[in-house]
């Protein structure tokens, strides 16, 4: 035992040196938290102040200077909106978008060669106010959306679930945001030259921003044991599809609840596809505020940004909402 | 009202793997039948394969008189318990003991009151509305048997069940779940690495190794008559000694004893465990080379003259002061292995 002892000593001997921190260590240990948290803090003022400014600038009458002055007025929005009385010119959009009507509505091609065209009979050009019209560009970004968890999840399932041949291939082009906007917009109008616009963004709309969808999701299957989970289905009677729809997309509610959010907010931003495919229809989101922002005042830029605002912060709400509530299916009454 | 479960010549191979080769099994009704062994020995394949999610390649699975060598497992009736719990996070407690129970059009309320009933049982009656991911590790494994078991299965199944929990759970869990299982009338198959858990909650304990069952007994017979070295090292600690037999004279540890029985002549390999050991005087000597102190006994490893090293239990208050120890072997509680692998 009394040779352990030495043993043990020897090897912990000689003097630990006492700590002298030094006068920067001094310092740091006294104020270096509070630092880092007014470092913090001031880079979020940073980044949040234009909006805060933005946003209350377009509820006044006057700029001056980069202050906003003059009295409170809602005249910007009204404008923005295109529901405000008659003011001279207001760039040929009275108070609503003008769409044209598709007249070649679907063209299939068989495979003997006969073409099947569905026309409309006639070019019918169609008056939507403003703010329904934004309500439009709304659903074409949530379609989007819809495409991406139609497509989006069963990818996210099968990558991080199954292996199987050139199973990283597929991870690796469905998380890569590879293709921008604008080429991808070039291409679709090559290629599908009459393809109706509304099918066009909904299409590319998904098509770019399904890479969020899938890493959301995959993010929530891998904190899954998903083949037990599934087995464990399976074994208490749950076909495979049952399974599927009842436990694992359920499963996965957070990740498709983000990924929704993302996809959406990225797709109604969307402005290089946008302004190349887009022809006629439901005008595009992105394609308002740039309306908006290019030749006008400042506060009317500033009210279009803040719809914007308020369209994002109501949809992400919503998104929400459904994915907190719309999951209940799986559970038992 | 159980059934027995049956596997006849059941082969599977993966690619060029053979994950079990020629296992026949039978789990008689209402009995818990462990399957123990080193890791990809094939035990959990044996497993998927009473469950539906393993085909055999060859032979067949009963479940009483019936073939379900093909059935799907959805239409099996066998209960899942794993290790990860694998319970559904979007429902409740409730909602997830419910859910066999719901695939099979079971009406609500007859539902409802199985599954109180399970909850109550398992004693986690007052957590039925709780969301699993608040519960602690046991809790949700009662959960997962409850779940299991509401199906009210043919075969319930258990994949390293209490592998994930901490060792004083693992101890009272086992005795809880060991005693319901003994009292419900259910056929079951339990797999763990761990065998003195499968000595704890199992009737009958299979050996496997490498894709084949080596023996299949009663905890005891595996323990004090192991078919082969394998299942003597895998099932507590053994002393694989080499020795000469003639008669009854056996030879072994550079010492002669003389046994009760008769031995086959010859070179023998003989098991002996810690207990056959004991201290004092003894025509074996040997020398301590390390030891640890495990509060109920000392384990020591003590290396004899003729070289074989042996692993012994010693009483604390006997511990020798000295490293140098004579051994005597207690030849009733010797096993000769009866060929030499």
């Amino acid at each position: 035992m009394s040779s352990r002892d030495t043993d043990t000593q020897s090897i912990v001997s000689g003097d630990v040196p006492s700590r002298e921190p030094s006068r920067l260590g001094r310092l740091s240990a006294r104020f270096g938290r509070r630092a880092v948290t007014v470092l913090i803090g001031l880079t979020i003022a940073f980044l949040i102040v234009p909006v805060v400014f933005t946003f209350a600038a377009s509820f006044f009458e006057n700029l001056t200077g980069i202050l906003p002055s003059g009295g409170l007025t809602l005249q910007n929005w009204k404008l923005a909106l295109g529901i405000a009385e008659s003011q001279g010119a207001q760039r040929g959009l009275g108070g609503f978008w003008t769409f044209v009507a598709p007249d070649i509505l679907f063209v299939l091609t068989l495979p003997s060669g006969l073409e099947y065209v569905l026309r409309f009979p006639y070019d019918v050009t169609i008056q939507t106010p403003i703010p329904v019209a934004l309500g439009f560009s709304v659903l074409l970004a949530l379609l989007g959306v819809v495409v991406n968890l139609i497509v989006g999840v069963p990818i996210a399932y099968a990558v991080t679930r199954y292996t199987f041949p050139g199973r990283r291939l597929v991870n690796t082009f469905a998380i890569l945001p590879i293709v921008p906007g604008i080429i991808l917009g070039i291409a679709f109008l090559k290629t599908y030259p009459d393809l109706p616009s509304v099918i066009a963004l909904v299409l590319g709309y998904s098509l770019l921003k399904i890479p969020y969808m899938v890493l959301a999701v995959q993010s929530s299957f891998e904190s899954m044991d998903l083949r037990r989970i599934e087995e464990s289905a399976r074994s208490l009677g749950a076909s495979w599809t049952t399974t599927f729809v009842r436990v694992i997309v359920p499963g996965a509610k957070q990740g498709i609840i983000s990924g929704s959010i993302i996809s959406w907010t990225l797709a109604a931003a969307e402005f290089n596809f946008s302004y190349i495919v887009y022809s006629r229809g439901p005008r595009p989101f992105s394609l308002f505020l740039f309306e908006n922002i290019s030749n006008n005042p400042f506060l009317r830029a500033a009210a279009a940004i803040s719809i914007y605002f308020v369209i994002v912060v109501a949809v992400t709400a919503l998104l929400n909402w459904v994915g907190e509530n719309g999951f209940s299916v799986g559970g038992v009454q | 009202m159980a059934e027995s479960i049956t596997l006849t010549s059941v082969r599977k191979e993966f690619g060029d793997t053979v994950a079990m080769s020629d296992v026949s099994l039978t789990i008689e009704p209402g009995e818990t039948l462990g399957i123990v062994g080193p890791s990809g020995c094939g035990k959990t394949t044996t497993l998927r394969t009473v469950a539906g999610f393993e085909t055999p390649s060859q032979g067949r699975v009963l479940f009483g008189e019936d073939d379900v060598t093909t059935v799907p497992p959805e239409q099996r009736d066998v209960g899942l318990v794993f290790q990860s719990y694998a319970l559904f996070e979007n429902m409740t407690v409730r909602e997830n003991v419910e859910f066999g129970l719901k695939m099979r059009d079971v009406p609500a309320d007859e539902r409802h009151a199985r599954a109180t009933r399970l909850l109550q049982m398992l004693d986690i009656g007052t957590m039925a509305d709780r969301d699993p991911a608040t519960l602690s590790g046991g809790q949700q494994q009662r959960v997962g048997l409850a779940r299991a078991l509401a199906i009210e299965p043919r075969v319930l199944l258990l994949d390293e069940p209490m592998t994930g929990l901490d060792a004083q759970l693992k101890t009272r869990l086992q005795e809880e779940i060991g005693s319901l299982l003994d009292s419900i009338d259910v056929t079951s198959l339990y797999v763990t690495h761990d065998q003195s858990e499968a000595m704890v909650m199992c009737d009958r304990i299979a050996v496997m190794n490498e894709g084949s069952l080596e023996q299949v007994g009663s905890p005891d017979e595996l323990y004090e008559r192991p078919a082969n070295d394998f299942v003597a090292q895998f099932i507590g600690t053994a002393n694989r000694l080499s020795g000469d037999a003639t008669g009854t004279t056996l030879s072994v540890a550079g010492a002669e004893f003389t046994t009760t029985r008769d031995l086959p002549d010859g070179n023998v390999t003989v098991i002996a465990r810690p207990e056959a050991f004991s201290l004092g005087d003894g025509p074996v000597n040997a020398e301590i080379v390390e030891q640890h102190y495990l509060g109920g006994h000392v384990r020591a490893t003590a290396e004899t003259d003729s070289g074989e090293e042996l692993v012994l239990e010693i009483d604390p208050p006997s511990m020798p002061t000295t490293s140098s120890i004579q051994l005597d072997i207690d030849t009733t509680r010797l096993h000769v292995l009866s060929h030499e692998r």
